[in-house]
């Protein structure tokens, strides 16, 4: 009986647009927000695989991933007595001008430029242009993101705290925000610039990556103020930050995706009351309750559906407008999220119906039949 | 044993008005009715206003239950059945037709009368088959597309007609169908319902005020106070 679910739907269009518009709204939220939460997974996921292998030395208490640690060259002599270590690479971050939604507009990194590929990434190529070479001096190379910001080709200059760096090389685009949007310099040469001694982070590769595990502990015991983070460390923190990110996104669409099932409801129970005694009339030509109450159901889902479909675009285009104003992070909508808004909307419409079409179910054929 | 000869049997049949429908004390709207409507009969039910005569047609349409005695349509004891099959009888036994003709007013003519057609588990085409033979029959086959608001009163009831018929029941029951009608209408109305008692056999009962009614049925049931008073066989 879907064409006359269809047909009742139609008979308030204005109600009907409005109930659906209530749901759109909803499923819009959940799906532009999940976005959010899906396109800071892939990041994470992307920026995991760098870590991959690898120890991340930062200093105790230092915040997230040792923003504001200060780690130095005592720490990796304590670090090179530990056997098994193939490498070792200090790294020291800059950054200015940090807006509050975007994170930080560009990144400076300093690092050992022939260990370079421990922080972009040993496949990542460069784009135009060429590497830094060994002992090379006021030279950088950068993200693709940081070169389309700010125009900047091979053979421009860009300045920090002072300091020249002519640009010789743009990195292809990786996904990675923490590479596409940086500055990679020479490790002494950022030292200078920024007149200190001190850096925020050590990546340590072992010889074999069995031994992972034994060194992050072992750098543990040998010094109280270093702490690790194995790529299953980060992997796993990784994943609850984007789980409890997930989780809050989704409550609040789900929070607005309910307010439009309460207006599945009122509209529902509206129908049910205008309509007694087209009820009335049913159950008189033989509808049982249960084909009333399916009736019933089926036109709320109905209602909801188009909602969720609608929820769905609605969705898919904030999550694009989102995307202009997020450097960060690309928000995505995966298919699991579509399926999340449209079954969340197909649960509110068979929610937000049950009670009227119960309601209609219950009635007396003979109370509908005489009610003007 | 029930002799099915008859379409409907009320034996001793009573209703009772009271704390269930929500009131304060009880009033008796039926004082023991009992009766028999032969098949292939038309019958008519008069009586004021008040004598309990809608409350008898809402209680042999299945649509309520008696308070005390036995009901029987087509030879089925209903007074005990549940809901579901209560809607079953008056789906397969029985063809409403009311006074305000209570048509759906966002279907159209024929999706009206597809209708129990559909709640009976027919698809649409076979439906939309036996609707427009309906139609046809009670002469509207030119109006299957407009809704009821493009009807005149008449041909809203010729409607209602032809979906009281659809299941093809045994009985079809009238709650006032002249009513809101014109007197040239009326007559029309009650000609059509004649010719389809005596042409296709279905047993007719009307529950009516109009006196024209007596001029076609075989007999007459006067009731008052809840009562019969009188039957009177033509």
């Amino acid at each position: 009986m879907l064409d006359i679910a269809f047909k009742n739907i139609k008979r308030q269009k204005s109600r009907s647009i409005l109930t659906i518009l209530g749901i759109m709204i909803g499923i819009g939220a959940i799906v532009t927000l999940g976005s959010i939460a899906e396109g800071i997974d892939e990041t994470v996921q992307n920026s995991l695989q760098l870590s991959a292998g690898k120890i991340t030395v930062t200093e105790k208490g230092s915040g997230f991933f040792g923003f504001f640690g200060e780690l130095t060259d005592e720490d990796i002599d304590t670090i090179e007595t530990i056997s098994g270590i193939k490498d070792i690479v200090p790294v020291l971050f800059y950054t200015e001008n940090t807006v509050s939604l975007q994170g930080p507009e560009w990144i400076a990194i300093g690092i050992d430029t022939k260990k370079g590929e421990y922080f972009v990434g040993e496949n990542t190529e460069i784009e135009e242009g060429r590497n830094i070479e060994e002992g090379e001096s006021g030279v950088a190379i950068i993200g693709k993101r940081f070169s389309e910001k700010y125009g900047l080709e091979v053979g421009d200059f860009w300045e920090i705290k002072g300091k020249e760096f002519e640009i010789v090389g743009i990195i292809e685009r990786t996904e990675i925000s923490d590479v596409d949007n940086s500055i990679i310099v020479p490790f002494d040469d950022l030292k200078e610039a920024l007149n200190t001694d001190t850096f925020q982070l050590i990546y340590v590769v072992p010889e074999d990556v069995k031994d992972t595990e034994r060194i992050a502990e072992e750098i543990e015991d040998a010094s109280e103020r270093l702490d690790t983070l194995t790529s299953k460390d980060l992997a796993r923190q990784a994943e609850e930050l984007v789980n409890r990110i997930r989780g809050f996104t989704f409550g609040i669409g789900a929070a607005a995706a309910c307010i439009g099932g309460l207006g599945v409801m009122n509209t529902m129970i509206m129908a049910v009351i205008e309509r007694r005694k087209e009820i009335g009339v049913m159950k008189a030509i033989g509808a049982t309750n249960t084909m009333i109450l399916k009736q019933i159901l089926l036109e709320s889902a109905l209602i909801s559906l188009i909602g969720g479909a609608g929820g769905i675009i609605l969705g898919i285009l904030g999550s694009i407008l989102l995307n202009t104003i997020f450097v960060q992070t690309t928000p995505i909508v995966t298919p699991s999220l579509t399926i999340t808004g449209m079954g969340f909307a197909l649960l509110l419409g068979l929610i937000g119906g049950y009670y009227p079409a119960k309601k209609a179910a219950e009635l007396d054929p003979v109370e509908a039949l005489r009610y003007e | 044993m029930n002799n099915i000869e008859y379409a409907i049997e009320l034996k001793d049949v009573k209703k009772v008005y009271g704390k269930e429908e929500g009131l304060e004390y009880e009033i008796e709207v039926l004082k023991g009715i009992t009766l028999r409507i032969r098949r292939g009969s038309f019958v008519s039910i008069m009586g004021p206003s008040g004598s309990g005569k809608t409350t008898l047609l809402d209680i042999m349409g299945c649509l309520l239950r008696p308070t005390e005695g036995d009901v029987f349509i087509d030879g089925i004891k209903i007074d005990k059945l549940n809901d579901n099959e209560l809607a079953e009888i008056r789906r397969n036994k029985i063809g409403f037709v009311f006074q305000q003709y209570n048509l759906i007013s966002a279907l159209t003519a024929l999706e009206n009368v597809e209708l129990p057609l559909r709640i009976a588990g027919k698809t649409k085409k076979e439906a939309g088959e036996r609707a427009t033979e309906l139609l046809k029959t009670v002469g509207l086959s030119h109006r299957l597309y407009n809704r009821p608001s493009q009807l005149s009163g008449g041909e809203q009831q010729r409607v209602a007609i032809a979906r009281a018929l659809a299941n093809n029941p045994s009985i079809i029951l009238g709650d006032e169908p002249t009513g809101n009608l014109d007197t040239k209408t009326g007559k029309f109305i009650l000609r059509l319902l004649r010719e389809l008692n005596r042409k296709k056999g279905y047993t007719v009962v009307l529950v009516t005020h109009d006196e024209r009614v007596s001029a076609y049925a075989d007999k007459i049931i006067k009731i008052q106070d809840g009562k019969i008073i009188k039957e009177e066989k033509k």
